[in-house]
């Protein structure tokens, strides 16, 4: 056989050396690195993004949009200000299904909920992009000191308003900080208080980070009192009293930004001068995801309603009745929506944003701060200051418990339908069970939200669930 | 695999006809031949008739021994015509006939007849993509189907002709609505990741690209996306092979893991012109429906439910039991919205003729589908096929060309109604007012029909085009380089006008919004090869060398619009008040590869294959581009042993083979490795947002396949029983996935490679045997079977892992752990599981540790064909041993405002209660809730999903001749799906995505029309 090779070899030497050479010309143009392919022209790699300040603003406020669109906080049906609307005595579901307001109303939700995974994953998608543009902002050597230090106090406040949001909605949750997946794909739950801790170590150096005056027009960024006025709400939620007072008057005493308005009408339109920091809508001429939900024009309504509970605790008078609520009839029922927000639909430019802090949280912070440290003239004032804006006369209320009871009160009628307030009122002060207790599928496991199955299923460290689910 | 004549199976009548004619005339022709035989030299014109001793055969080569150019095809009735001396002799050749050698001797008529020949079935060259061929002599595992199976079937995708057909290859289909997808898996799940195991499609030579076009907002076939092989025609498909062990994909590198489907399309043949004209009308309709609750059982269970959850006044939202609706109207949704009737128009032509230099073929196709929901929806495909062919007169070049274009149109609702119409309360209201509006009654419900406002457009178009030029360098060797192009385009749209929403609402158009996906795909390949065969003493080699380089190229952009001044204008995107570009980038996918294979066959008995590839690809980073792909193959024809051939006379023929090697995927999707950002398509204070795009790990690399088969392959009684067994092993390591992470990372995958080692093993059995073989009758049968087994062999860490909830070692990937359900408790009426770790509750965690797979145990078909004269009968019966997830599933817990199956009313209502199913609950009792929840996730809502099918039928006649003087013509009815044996309780146990809409009964009736 060998011999037969030889001789195979002997006859077809011109046909080798041609299959050598076709070897060889491929060889060489294996050299040419055919496989490298230029990076996508719709992709910009990490660090170059963070070398321009306008690249480094827009991966900063791309989480606003972020915000608006998925948060927790976003105006549409997903977000908490009707979920938690529904969950508690706020808001009365009427369309059903397992992807729709109908579990919250009947406090009869379940962990696999797409609706709690897809709040919590965007949360934390959020928190990842922050922890991102720190980092980014860290690294970079081209950006402005005074540029890194907006965008980073930016990142830090968007951080801790996450978690801050997610401590309360599900109880111990993971703090996250840094962007290395392979731990965060193992994080295990952190006690509430030490959430809180970093929530308020975060806030802090935000506070020294953020200028005094707003990088935008229309209060679109958070500036260095919005990232008080959430401390303050953080201070009051953890029941560090002086500190929430005083943070709230930091906020309340800079004057030449935050004006008192009288005009309940005011109080929603972009150019509000007490709202404290606002989200942009997506484009000129859309308004807020909120009208979009709670507006209806006839019965029965599509989708929720303000319940008779809340109707029935407005005393006769209170403007915001007349003026944040509208009744719709068919002539036989009467329902009622939240009109805060006076646009549904888009308009040639826009008149309202989704506003998220706003000054007269920071005065019943306040109050109910001061009640709490005894002080209950100071207390009353700040009450009495949002009581009369809404036509009423001075609280009747005159020892320290029934003023916070007041406040309460006060609170259910002045953010009804905003981003969970009256949930979070009742559970801090353990009114839950009382409160809801009448609700057909409430129990006490329910002041906590479970965590999303799937989160569970794919991080075997997250352990336990929440107790009931 | 056997290449039967197009026009075996015609009417006695028939040929007798043409026979007799042609006899007819013969003896008074004969009697004048002698004096016309002057000189031996002299040129006449012979002509004759070429029969398979039945029928005529067509496309014969006729030539004269010894003379150049002399070659003739028979026509369609099997006449050729040449010019002769009466001393010629005439060769008549065939494919799957043996050639005749037919002496003129004078006559000016010589009529043939062909002796089919028997072991030709092992002659037959089969495509193995970079060569081929034959059947007895190739090493790899090679299933193939041909024309004549495709066309008995009245489907639109070749998937689903090969449903129950080839061993090993397991398909179903996605959903019955038109254009939809199919699922195909060779030789099982190799990849942990879902999207990875899709075979390499090659066209003419020219890879396919299987990454999905559709997007998922404007995807018309929820689930699953749109199939790729849609653009293909299947009556323009000749062969289709598969190639599934590492002998026959290893030269495919590091794109063979999943298997490789070759697809080679329709050529012209030399002879006379012939024109086909086909064209076929079919009905569709759902084979299933779920047993629903009537109206009283529905009421009835949601009275109970309230009365179960202590409610006594009916909530005002509760529509159907307070009063608001009749409570004595009955509507079977499923009939309303499913039920219709889907209409299948078919129309082919085909010229194909040329000479043995040149030969052609062209064919045009049109089809249209509608659905069986209400409405006026349409899929339409059109398309041309156009194949050249041309050798020089040396045959030292040739060059073939094939080209083909398919355009799509799909119209679509946008939604699958099939979910909703088991959801829908039966005693919903009526449809349309008396108006003949459609009816909401006082804003109380959510009419149905109003999904069909909102619709789903897609229309694709698909350019595939090749060249192969061969030359002819010197004795042996030979130059060959393909060039092949496709060019994809589509452009879809999903449709939401404000006309979706109630009237009551006053939403106008300033509600409408569209979401509109374009996308452009366009490749080219060019591989240049070179080929070298050489004999010397009782060995043969045959050396190949080549090399690929392909770049693709997709362009893709999303975009979202809503507020339009207009209804009518919402596909107008700058009417739109609102424009949003979600995604707009362009993806490049550069592919680099150079193989080689080595084929060495001593004494006709023993060979050995050996086969490599080096493969670059650009969708690893830096420095893990190319990886290394190889493998070895060898056969041992043992029935050509003398000792065989002596002793054991009944045994035609008899192969030993078997193959080891590995192959790769590359199945994860361009620039995965890169840290980047991109834009976000979200607007901020005008500011447009960039986002990172992903979790970014720039070490992921190459996974490997190591497959392993060993063969057996048999013929006996002249090859008329053969007998196939295989038995395979692949194992598929360095797993690369889109690893799941939880939420907290910020994302929900990342891609890396696993230390996991997966391995497919099985057994496959392919009988074909020749029952009857008689000049007027036959009778084969045709039988495969495969037994597959999937096994998890490694997994270091895995505890610790994403997958701890979803894997076990030793176990398939496709188990799913479940909960243990232990029944109903008595007292409360919930559901109850086995509490696995004993800590007092049930979690979702901890408590699922019963283990069940769903890939299917054994699959298999069964195909007889009966041909008696004109007239042919096929029917094939498609079966399946396996689990799936039975209705309980889907439906969720039973007493809310949605229609349940009927045999939930056997449902607990007070303590004592022996029921099968739990307490009802309008939704407040959470406990109840969260058990159904879990009870769906038990191995309570799995059950026996077996099932035969007779999947195929269809019988053709083929028209005697004196009916229809200058044509052929064949008439054919076909039908799919037509009938199903099974246990299973749900509604199509061969579907997997419950709650879609399943696939159809097709009946379809066709003409053929030849002349």
């Amino acid at each position: 056989m060998n011999q037969e090779i030889y001789i195979f070899v002997k006859r077809n030497k011109t046909m080798l050396f041609t299959a050598w050479l076709v070897a060889l010309c491929g060889i060489l143009f294996s050299c040419d690195s055919f496989v490298d392919t230029d990076q996508p022209n719709s992709q910009l790699t990490s660090s170059a993004v963070f070398e321009s300040k306008a690249t480094a603003e827009a991966a900063m406020t791309d989480i606003y949009a972020q915000i608006r669109e998925n948060g927790i906080i976003t105006g549409k049906l997903s977000g908490i200000g009707n979920l938690m609307g529904n969950y508690s005595d706020e808001l009365i579901a009427y369309e059903t299904g397992s992807y729709s307001s109908e579990p919250f109303y009947n406090n009869s939700i379940l962990a696999s909920n797409a609706l709690i995974s897809s709040m919590w994953n965007s949360a934390y998608n959020q928190i990842y992009a922050a922890n991102a543009v720190i980092n980014g902002v860290d690294n970079s050597i081209t950006l402005a000191v005074a540029d890194k230090s907006q965008v980073k106090g930016e990142a830090l406040f968007v951080r801790a308003l996450n978690h801050f949001y997610l401590v309360n909605i599900f109880g111990d949750v993971p703090y996250v900080t840094a962007t290395d997946y392979k731990a965060n794909s193992v994080a295990t739950r952190m006690k509430t208080i030490e959430v809180y801790n970093k929530v308020i170590a975060d806030l802090k150096v935000a506070i020294d980070l953020l200028p005094q005056d707003y990088v935008s027009a229309n209060r679109v960024r958070p500036n260095k009192a919005t990232a008080q006025a959430l401390l303050a709400r953080v201070y009051l939620y953890t029941g560090a009293w002086s500190e929430a007072s005083n943070m709230a008057s930091a906020v309340l005493n800079n004057e030449s930004l935050y004006v008192w308005d009288e005009n309940l009408d005011n109080v929603f339109l972009k150019e509000s001068t007490t709202t404290i920091w606002q989200l942009a809508p997506a484009y000129e001429g859309h308004n807020t995801e909120e009208g979009m939900v709670f507006i209806f024009s006839s019965g029965p309504p599509p989708t929720v309603a303000l319940t008779n509970a809340l109707m029935s605790s407005f005393t006769a008078g209170d403007l915001r009745k007349s003026h944040w609520t509208l009744a719709v009839t068919d002539g036989t029922d009467t329902w009622y929506h939240a009109f805060k927000y006076k646009e549904k639909t888009d308009t040639g430019a826009t008149t309202e944003y989704s506003i998220i802090f706003r000054l007269a949280e920071q005065y019943l912070i306040r109050a109910e701060a001061r009640a709490q440290q005894g002080d209950l003239i100071g207390a009353k004032e700040d009450l009495n200051k949002i009581r009369h804006t809404a036509g009423l006369t001075d609280t009747s209320a005159d020892n320290a418990s029934d003023i916070v009871d007041a406040i309460i009160k006060e609170r259910r009628l002045e953010f009804f339908t905003e981003h969970g307030q009256r949930f979070f009122d009742l559970k801090r002060t353990g009114k839950l069970d009382a409160v809801l207790g009448d609700k057909l599928g409430w129990n006490s496991n329910d002041s906590l939200w479970p965590l999303p199955q799937s989160e569970l299923q794919v991080n075997p460290y997250l352990k336990p669930q929440n107790p009931g689910y | 695999m056997k290449n039967y004549s197009f026009y075996k199976g015609r009417s006695a009548f028939w040929y007798l006809i043409i026979i007799g004619f042609t006899l007819s005339g013969t003896p008074a022709l004969a009697n004048k031949l002698p004096r016309q035989m002057q000189s031996p030299h002299q040129q006449n014109q012979i002509n004759g008739t070429v029969t398979d001793g039945t029928n005529p055969l067509p496309g014969v080569t006729i030539s004269i021994k010894g003379k150049r150019n002399s070659t003739v095809s028979s026509d369609f009735n099997g006449q050729y015509i040449l010019s002769a001396t009466a001393t010629d002799t005439l060769l008549v050749s065939f494919i799957g006939f043996k050639t005749a050698i037919v002496p003129i001797r004078g006559r000016k008529i010589v009529n043939v007849q062909l002796q089919e020949d028997i072991t030709s079935l092992q002659e037959v060259r089969v495509n193995a993509g970079y060569y081929t061929v034959k059947e007895s002599e190739r090493t790899g595992s090679i299933a193939k189907i041909s024309s004549k199976d495709i066309e008995k079937q009245p489907v639109t995708n070749i998937l689903a002709a090969m449903q129950g057909r080839m061993a090993g290859v397991s398909i179903t289909q996605e959903t019955g609505v038109p254009g939809g997808g199919f699922n195909i898996n060779i030789r099982g799940v190799n990849s942990l990741r879902t999207d990875g195991n899709a075979p390499l499609y090659i066209i003419d030579g020219v890879p396919y690209s299987s990454d999905p076009i559709s997007y998922r907002q404007t995807s018309t076939t929820i689930p699953g996306e749109s199939n790729p092989l849609n653009s293909i025609n299947p009556s323009d498909i000749e062969n289709l092979e598969i190639l599934k062990d590492a002998d026959a994909t290893a030269i495919y590198g590091s794109r063979g893991a999943n298997g490789v489907v070759l697809i080679t399309t329709k050529k012209g043949k030399a002879g006379v012109t012939s024109f086909t004209i086909n064209t076929s009308h079919a009905t569709s309709t759902v084979t299933r429906m779920l047993d629903m609750m009537n109206t009283q059982q529905y009421l009835k269970m949601r009275r109970q439910a309230f009365a179960n959850d202590g409610i006594t006044t009916y909530p005002s939202n509760a529509y159907d039991v307070n009063g608001t609706w009749d409570q004595n109207r009955y509507t079977d949704w499923q009939k309303e919205l499913t039920g219709g009737t889907a209409d299948i128009l078919s129309m082919q032509g085909t010229v194909s003729g040329g000479s043995e230099q040149t030969r052609f073929l062209l064919s045009g196709n049109y089809r249209t589908e509608s659905t069986v929901f209400p409405g006026d929806f349409l899929y339409k495909k059109g398309g041309a096929h156009l194949s050249l062919d041309h050798k020089s007169e040396s045959n030292k070049f040739r060059i073939s060309f094939s080209g083909g274009y398919t355009a799509q149109k799909n119209d679509l609702p946008w939604t699958d109604l099939t979910l909703l119409s088991r959801n829908l309360a039966p005693n919903a209201p009526a449809l349309y007012d008396a108006q003949g509006n459609l009816n909401w009654e006082n804003s109380t419900w959510q009419n149905p029909l109003s999904n069909l406002e909102g619709k789903n457009r897609s229309e694709t178009h698909d350019l595939v085009a090749s060249t192969l030029m061969t030359f002819q360098l010197a004795k042996g060797i030979e130059f060959k380089s393909s060039f092949g192009f496709t060019d994809l385009s589509s452009d879809a749209s999903r449709t939401a006008p404000s006309t979706m929403y109630n009237p009551a609402y006053n939403y106008g158009s300033e509600y409408s919004s569209i979401f509109k996906n374009t996308l452009g795909r366009q490749s080219w390949i060019v591989e240049p090869q070179l080929n070298w065969h050489s004999a010397f003493g009782r060995a043969e080699i045959d050396v190949l060398l080549g090399s690929t380089f392909q770049n693709q190229q997709t362009k893709t952009r999303i975009e979202e619009a809503s507020g339009f001044t207009s209804n009518s204008l919402i596909y107008d995107l700058t009417s739109a008040s609102y424009l949003s570009v979600e995604s707009d980038e362009m993806l490049v996918y550069k592919y680099q590869a150079f193989y080689g294979r080595f084929n060495y066959t001593f004494s006709n008995k023993y060979i050995l294959n050996l086969t490599g590839r080096r493969d670059g690809s650009s969708r690893f980073g830096p420095g893990k581009q190319f990886a290394n792909f190889g493998a070895i193959g060898a056969a041992w024809l043992f029935y050509r042993e003398k000792w065989i051939e002596n002793n054991v006379s009944f045994l035609s023929f008899g192969k030993l083979r078997g193959s080891y090697g590995t192959t790769g995927n590359d199945q994860i999707g361009d620039y995965q490795f890169l840290d980047t950002y991109s834009s976000s398509g979200y607007e901020y204070q005008g500011l447009h947002g960039l986002q990172p795009l992903r979790l970014y790990n720039p070490n992921f690399g190459w996974e490997t396949n190591k497959k392993l088969e060993a063969a057996f392959e048999l013929g006996f009684l002249k090859d008329r029983v053969m007998l196939t067994t295989a038995w395979y092993q692949n194992r598929s390591s360095n797993q690369l996935v889109g690893l799941p992470l939880p939420g907290t990372t910020g994302f929900t995958t990342i891609q890396s490679n696993l230390d996991a080692t997966v391995q497919n093993n099985g057994l496959e059995i392919t009988l074909r045997t020749i029952n009857i073989q008689k000049p007027n009758f036959n009778w084969t049968t045709s039988f495969n079977l495969s037994v597959a087994k999937n096994k998890l062999l490694s997994f270091p860490g895995l505890e610790g892992s994403p997958y701890k909830n979803d894997y076990v070692i030793g176990q398939p990937l496709t188990i799913r752990k479940l909960f243990h359900s232990t029944g109903i408790n008595p007292q409360t009426g919930i559901y109850e599981f086995a509490d696995i770790n004993g800590d007092g509750q049930i979690s979702y965690a901890d408590d699922r540790e019963t283990v069940r797979n769903f890939s299917p145990k054994y699959f298999g078909g069964l195909h007889n064909q009966f041909t008696y004269k004109g007239w042919q009968l096929d029917f094939l019966f498609q079966f399946v041993k396996q689990l799936n997830f039975n209705f309980a599933s889907t439906q969720g817990y039973a007493g809310t405002f949605r229609n349940q199956p009927a045999e939930i009313v056997n449902s607990w209502t007070q303590p004592g209660d022996n029921a099968q199913y739990q307490i009802y609950t309008t939704g407040v009792n959470q406990e109840a809730m969260q058990a159904s929840e879990y009870y769906a996730e038990s191995d309570a809502a799995v059950s026996d999903a077996s099932y035969i099918r007779l999947k195929n039928i269809s019988l053709s006649y083929d028209l005697p001749q004196e009916w229809l003087k200058i044509m052929h013509c064949k008439i054919s009815l076909q039908a799919q799906n037509i009938f199903t044996i099974t246990s299973y309780k749900g509604a199509d146990p061969e579907f997997r995505e419950a709650g879609f809409l399943p696939p159809l009964r097709i009946v379809s009736a066709g003409f053929q029309f030849t002349f």
